[in-house]
């Protein structure tokens, strides 16, 4: 599924990583000086205290935001430097985003919201719609695919954007808080979903998140605090 | 799904919303539609008028007539094919109170040569010319008010009180148009049957005379070598093709006409804010999902293309709503009865096409318009911002 690279050779590099908020006049630092490798295929959780600006950091490394100073390299390709629109065309053809408020489009079904990163690919449309029920077998709603966001429960909502985030099949899947809405059992749900998706298919994945639980999957866990991460 | 499948899912998110917009760029493009419909049919006599008369009055007014003897130099002036004289009755039916439409003593011999846009069968008007008191109405005329051949009428005026005998005509002809914009409600009746009952001191006298020219390029120059006649006489002349006389005739409301033309303008201007504030509500309302659309790969230019796009479809719904409206509403009610019944200011009461494809482009530009501001402002969101929101 992914491309066969060098062994070793991390899917993010960060160095030197700075991002700085000014409003107002006033400079805010948020990021500091920072470093971090995520290994290919890996599933790395980032955790810190509210602030600590684990987001920030999310955002960076996918492609939604861009350093202060420092360089971010995934997959071999320098993003920091890229123009919007190349940047835009990046994140939909290597990224899938998975959000905490799940961020499907009311008006679309399940289906359909599955369908939508696929609009600004060349795929006719016939495709579109199987590779997006493909997805959606993936999370296992197959029965749900006519229903509209607000008949799916929070955890049946947070599928349908897994499956939207997979649809494009990208490296690398990011995820703040994605069981932040979610009761126990559905978070437990989304987070062996999560896990499948790395073990089974390879997906590189980094999420942020304040539960201990979510943080026990991750192969890895990052600790953020004051824009500097903790060993 | 496609593109723009997803922008018109959109408008079915808040029914009440889109149909309230809808309905208002209908009820906008409607008062457009009727104002510039009674400013373009106030003119529409004048720029139908035939180009090859000339209209001679009385220097000062068209209220003061003109002594009879002028209409014979007329004739003789040079360029002049044809000409003939009418006065103005202003005659009214007792019978029909209520009914305004035009009246007109004419010389029958000459008169129609001069207005061929009236057509009168030729029997009509053989009948006509051999009945000194016979009078000529217009089709529409006579199927309002039930006017039949051979039928007598009899009529009242201010201008010419009756003395002994009312002013009594039969009904020898009924004239049709040539034309759509021609006013079909007149009466026209013999001038010297009026002449003949006048008292000595009101005898001989013509409200104006019109006359053919032989080269209608040559209008201008003919009116003004016809004043030329009556300059060193008692009264002198204005002579101005008809499209100029009625226009002057019609300045006296050119200010109620201004006021139109600025209030059709003024309404779609304010559609237009209101189109902008119901588009700049709904992009508020979606900053999140146009950021996640945003971070999923759409581009700015993506998202400003799905709200002009949504906005094009309101203005093109409004309009097509008020088109809907306007000709039924128009054509069928309000057009019939302004010609049945004002016919003399509304000859012809309907919709210009030219007007109707303004109104419809308008309607459109306008909701592209209206939508400029909220597409620029939903395209520059700052995507990690809109986000944070959400969260
Ligand atoms: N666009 C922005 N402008 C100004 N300050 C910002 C902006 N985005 C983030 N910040 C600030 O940067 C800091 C880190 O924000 P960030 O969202 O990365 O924190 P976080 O670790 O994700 O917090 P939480 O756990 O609450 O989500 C915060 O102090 C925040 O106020
Ligand atoms: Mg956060």
């Amino acid at each position: 599924m992914n491309e066969v690279s060098p062994a070793g050779e991390p899917l993010i590099r960060l160095r030197g990583i700075t991002k700085e908020y000014t409003r107002g006049g006033e400079t805010l630092r948020v990021l500091e000086n920072l470093d971090l490798d995520v290994a290919r295929g890996s599933f790395e959780a980032l955790m810190g205290p509210s602030g600590s600006g684990k987001s920030t950091l999310l955002n960076l490394l996918a492609g939604l935001d861009a350093p202060t100073q420092g360089t971010v390299e995934v997959d071999g390709k320098r993003i920091d430097q890229m123009s919007e629109g190349k940047l835009a065309s990046w994140r939909s053809n290597h990224v899938g985003f998975v959000f905490q408020s799940y961020n499907l489009l009311p008006v679309l079904t399940a289906v359909e919201n599955v369908e939508l990163p696929l609009l600004l690919t060349p795929v006719a449309s016939s495709e579109r719609r199987k590779r997006a029920e493909t997805a959606l077998r993936v999370v296992g709603l197959t029965d749900r695919m006519g229903h509209y966001p607000r008949q799916l429960s929070g955890g049946q909502e947070q599928r349908v954007a897994i499956a939207r985030a997979i649809v494009n099949d990208p490296l690398l899947i990011v995820a703040d808080e994605p069981t932040g809405d979610l009761d126990r059992a559905s978070a437990d749900d989304i987070l062996r979903l999560l896990e499948t998706l790395n073990r089974d298919l390879g997906k590189t994945i980094v999420i942020v998140t304040h539960d201990p639980a979510a943080a026990e999957r991750a192969r890895i866990t990052h600790h953020l605090d004051k824009g500097k991460l903790r060993a | 799904m496609t593109f723009l499948g997803l922008a018109a899912k959109n408008l079915g998110r808040n029914k009440v919303r889109t149909g309230l917009t809808v309905l208002g760029v209908a009820v906008a493009v409607l008062t457009f539609l009727l104002l510039r419909t009674v400013v373009s049919a106030w003119t529409a006599g004048a720029d139908h008028a035939a180009k090859d008369r000339v209209v001679t009055r009385h220097k000062v007014t068209f209220v003061m007539t003109l002594p009879k003897r002028y209409a014979d130099d007329v004739r003789k002036a040079p360029g002049v094919k044809l000409s003939s004289w009418a006065n103005w009755f202003g005659g009214r039916d007792p019978a029909h109170e209520d009914e305004f439409f035009a009246t007109f003593a004419v010389d029958g011999k000459t008169y129609f040569a001069v207005v061929p846009e009236l057509v009168v069968g030729e029997a009509q008007m053989a009948a006509f010319l051999e009945d000194k008191s016979g009078c000529i109405v217009g089709d529409m005329l006579a199927k309002k008010l039930g006017y039949a051949l051979g039928q007598k009428v009899t009529l009242e005026s201010g201008i010419y009180p009756a003395t002994e005998t009312p002013w009594t005509f039969t009904v020898r002809g009924i004239y049709t148009a040539t034309a759509r914009n021609v006013d079909r409600v007149s009466l026209m009746f013999h001038w010297d049957y009026l002449n003949d009952a006048l008292p000595e001191a009101r005898r001989d006298e013509v409200g104006w005379i019109m006359s053919r020219v032989e080269d209608p390029t040559r209008t201008a120059d003919i009116g003004a070598g016809i004043d030329q006649l009556f300059d060193e006489r008692d009264i002198q002349t204005l002579s101005q093709d008809e499209h100029t006389f009625l226009k002057s005739f019609m300045a006296g409301f050119s200010a109620v006409l201004t006021a139109f033309d600025i209030i059709s303008v003024v309404i779609l201007a304010i559609m237009t804010l209101i189109l902008g504030n119901t588009i700049a509500m709904g992009v508020r309302e979606r900053t999140s999902e146009f950021a996640t659309m945003r971070a999923i790969g759409f581009l700015p230019k993506h998202i400003a293309v799905f709200i002009l796009s949504e906005a094009v479809t309101l203005g093109l719904l409004g309009g097509a709503l008020g088109l809907v409206i306007a000709f039924p509403l128009v054509e069928g009610l309000l057009g019939r009865w302004l010609e049945e019944n004002m016919g003399a200011i509304f000859p012809f009461f309907r919709l210009p096409l030219p007007v109707v494809g303004l109104a419809f482009a308008l309607s459109v530009a306008l909701g592209v318009l209206a939508s400029l501001l909220p597409a620029r402002t939903a395209a520059r969101i700052k995507v990690t911002e809109a986000l944070r929101r959400v969260a």
